[in-house]
């Protein structure tokens, strides 16, 4: 597979794992709309390792897609712009790159893979010509050699008699079928980077556990990194490295899953953890976080989520609070004016 | 009320389901020829007790939504029968013999909330009016006694009082699922039907509103058939759970005895494959290969077996009898002993 090597020569060296692939710096993306600006991504930060699953939880529209759209170039605009920030992909600002550039990186050294795949998936097209159109594009595959490979690609991702499917439409597959194409499409270059924006919420949980373990699997096979983003903090306790919080527009709280889950120390993710019906026991009350989202034209002065918080103070009004580290675990960040009170939460 | 003939005893349940039937005919060409049955409900029996909630869970496809819809006559049955027992000591009604008309009589006191808070809110309606037609309808309340009663339910389940003027596109998704329970609520039902009542929320919301079923059930004395696809709210909220597959029970316990003794292999891998806040709990999921086949032609034997990671030779052959497991717990698995 020779095709396969001399492709990535343009995008410099591999990375070791545990070095940093992709750097979100406080980036700003928000969109004009009737009632004014809407910040629906806000001072966002993160980083992803090489080799890593970060996964990025939080309710809708935290901004937590956004965030996965400004990185490829995806945001349509007008009404969005980049307000802000950068976003360091080896190095490289996607922010500022032309499209040009960005379009041998889509796809190629990043690939995504979306929540509803007969949407994303043209149903035009038999599945086998899209997956060929990405390596023909970047790999400069002729049309034989790209029809054989897309057919290892299905093999990959476990569709059986792939020799069949390949020829086939989206709609003559099941959603978990379509979501495997999705993968193999996703996967095709070989990409450094994977973003999955809720690859398994429209799926039932046994087709979920199946596509779940196929992208761990060509993670470790591959060495990719993955971008997780869901709303299912049990999804993200069995796949995820580290996690990042997320609530309107900003991250609150940064960690490794076992400090996120075992310590968490953001009120709202406390809260959230508290709502989980599975960890209540039966009888006993949810505890929940009373109100709802601010909406995103209106995001309350200061901390932004004091308006449902329980420890809410005058200085949660004036100073915004700055993810700081907190307690004795490495790379823990939180942003929170009343750490010490939410240990008592 | 007539006597029954009957006598009822305190533990006659409020609702009783036999041999639940529902097939979409299959047509084809030009003369429509009826070519098979797409076997949706292919027939459950259930109970649900008074102020008891049932779940039926079951992945996409496996007809608990069809079920419950069937149940109230929403869809028109194939087969089966169903009766309502409005008190251990009245006489129960059969709800699938009755007319159109007549059934109508008996909405009041059954009711459904849908799963989608977006599309089953009509846009032109304001919340007040959405809340209050069925009052109109029945001709329960007129005037300022209706505008009361509606605005009550309004704050009831969670909202301003002057959401009565609000249209449904002004709340978020938790706020209208509130609307669709005080619609549901209005008519003082005895039993609701609630369809993915919480599925579409976020976590926070569904918390809110989980409690707040929980809370009208006590207050009210209700009983709900819950649907679902999500396991840990089920396991939160119900009594008892039925599991679904390809429009049949395949097991049927309390909520305890599903979760910590599952006998039915589908259960198990259903229960294995649901992922757990915890990370350091690594799961061992069951494995199962493949979809969920098509209701049209269900495979020979147990619908199961062709998943099955234990099928045996005669799983291929037979459907599997009901076995009881417990005084409260049976599945339907040659398997089972």
């Amino acid at each position: 597979m020779s095709t396969e090597t001399q492709s990535k020569g343009s995008s410099g060296a591999e990375e070791k794992s545990g070095e940093v692939l992709l750097q979100v710096k406080d980036l700003r993306t928000h969109f004009r709309g009737d009632e004014g600006i809407a910040k629906a991504v806000d001072g966002v930060n993160y980083s992803v390792l090489a080799g890593e699953t970060l996964g990025i939880v939080g309710e809708s529209g935290c901004g937590k897609s956004v965030t996965a759209l400004s990185i490829l170039g995806l945001v349509p605009m007008p009404p969005g712009f980049n307000a802000g920030g950068e976003i360091l992909f080896r190095g490289e600002n996607l922010l500022e790159v032309d499209e040009r550039r960005l379009r041998e990186i889509r796809g190629n050294d990043i690939s995504m893979i979306f929540q509803e795949p007969m949407t994303a998936l043209n149903p035009v097209f038999t599945v086998g010509n899209q997956i060929m159109e990405t390596v023909m594009l970047h790999q400069g595959m002729d049309k034989m050699a790209a029809h054989q490979h897309a057919i290892r690609m299905l093999e990959k991702v476990g569709i059986p008699s792939p020799e069949q499917r390949v020829d086939e439409y989206p709609h003559q597959l099941s959603g978990g079928m379509r979501q495997r194409v999705m993968i193999a499409m996703a996967m095709a270059c070989s990409p450094s980077l994977l973003i999955a924006d809720e690859p398994t919420t429209a799926l039932d949980v046994t087709i979920q556990a199946q596509v779940l373990e196929l992208i761990s699997e060509l993670q470790k096979r591959e060495g990719m990194s993955v971008l997780l983003i869901t709303h299912d903090l049990g999804v993200v306790a069995q796949t995820a490295d580290h996690v990042a919080v997320m609530y309107a527009g900003k991250v609150v709280e940064y960690g490794s899953v076992e400090t996120i889950f075992g310590k968490p120390c953001h009120p709202y993710t406390i809260g959230l953890f508290h709502s989980l019906p599975d960890l209540a026991p039966p009888g006993v009350r949810l505890s929940t976080i009373e109100g709802i989202v601010p909406s995103a034209f209106r995001f309350p002065s200061g901390c932004r989520f004091r308006t449902r918080c329980p420890l809410a103070s005058d200085r949660c009004a004036e100073i915004e609070p700055t993810l700081e580290r907190f307690g004795d675990q490495a790379g823990h960040t939180v942003a929170c004016h009343h750490l010490e009170e939410a240990e008592k939460l | 009320m007539t006597e029954s003939t009957t006598a009822p005893t305190s533990t006659a349940p409020l609702i009783e389901v036999e041999g639940l039937r529902k097939y979409f005919p299959i047509r084809k060409g030009v003369f429509s020829r009826h070519v098979g049955n797409v076997k949706a409900v292919d027939g459950l029996s259930f109970t649900v007790g008074r102020q008891e909630t049932l779940s039926l869970v079951g992945e996409s496809g496996c007809g608990k939504t069809t079920a419950g819809r069937t149940l109230l006559r929403l869809l028109e049955p194939t087969a089966g029968r169903a009766s309502y027992r409005a008190e251990p000591d009245t006489e129960a009604i059969e709800l699938f013999d009755l007319s159109r008309r007549q059934m109508r009589e008996y909405r009041t006191d059954l009711q459904i909330i849908f799963q989608d808070p977006y599309s089953s809110l009509n846009p032109r309606k304001t919340a007040g009016g959405i809340v209050g037609e069925a009052l109109r309808v029945h001709g329960l309340a007129t005037g300022q006694e209706l505008e009361d009663r509606v605005a009550e339910l309004l704050v009831r389940v969670g909202l301003r009082a002057d959401a009565f003027n609000r249209f449904p596109h002004e709340f978020s998704g938790g706020q209208r699922q509130r609307i669709g329970i005080a619609r549901a609520l209005a008519l003082e039902p005895r039993f609701i039907v609630c369809d993915e009542a919480v599925s579409a929320l976020d976590v926070s919301i569904q918390a809110q509103v989980i409690n707040l079923l929980k809370d009208l059930q006590e207050e009210r004395g209700l009983s709900f058939l819950f649907i679902a696809h999500d396991l840990s709210v089920v396991k939160y909220l119900s009594d008892r759970i039925a599991v679904m597959y390809l429009g049949r029970i395949v097991e049927l316990a309390t909520a305890a005895e599903l979760f910590s003794n599952p006998r039915h292999p589908y259960t198990k891998a259903l229960l294995s494959a649901v992922p757990r806040p915890d990370p350091k709990l690594r799961q061992e999921r069951i494995p199962l290969t493949g979809d969920v086949p098509s209701p049209m032609n269900p495979p020979p034997g147990c619908h199961f077996a062709p998943r099955c990671p234990v099928a045996e030779k005669r799983c291929h052959e037979a459907y599997p009898e009901t076995v009881k497991v417990t005084a409260t717990h049976e599945a339907a698995c040659h398997l089972v002993e």
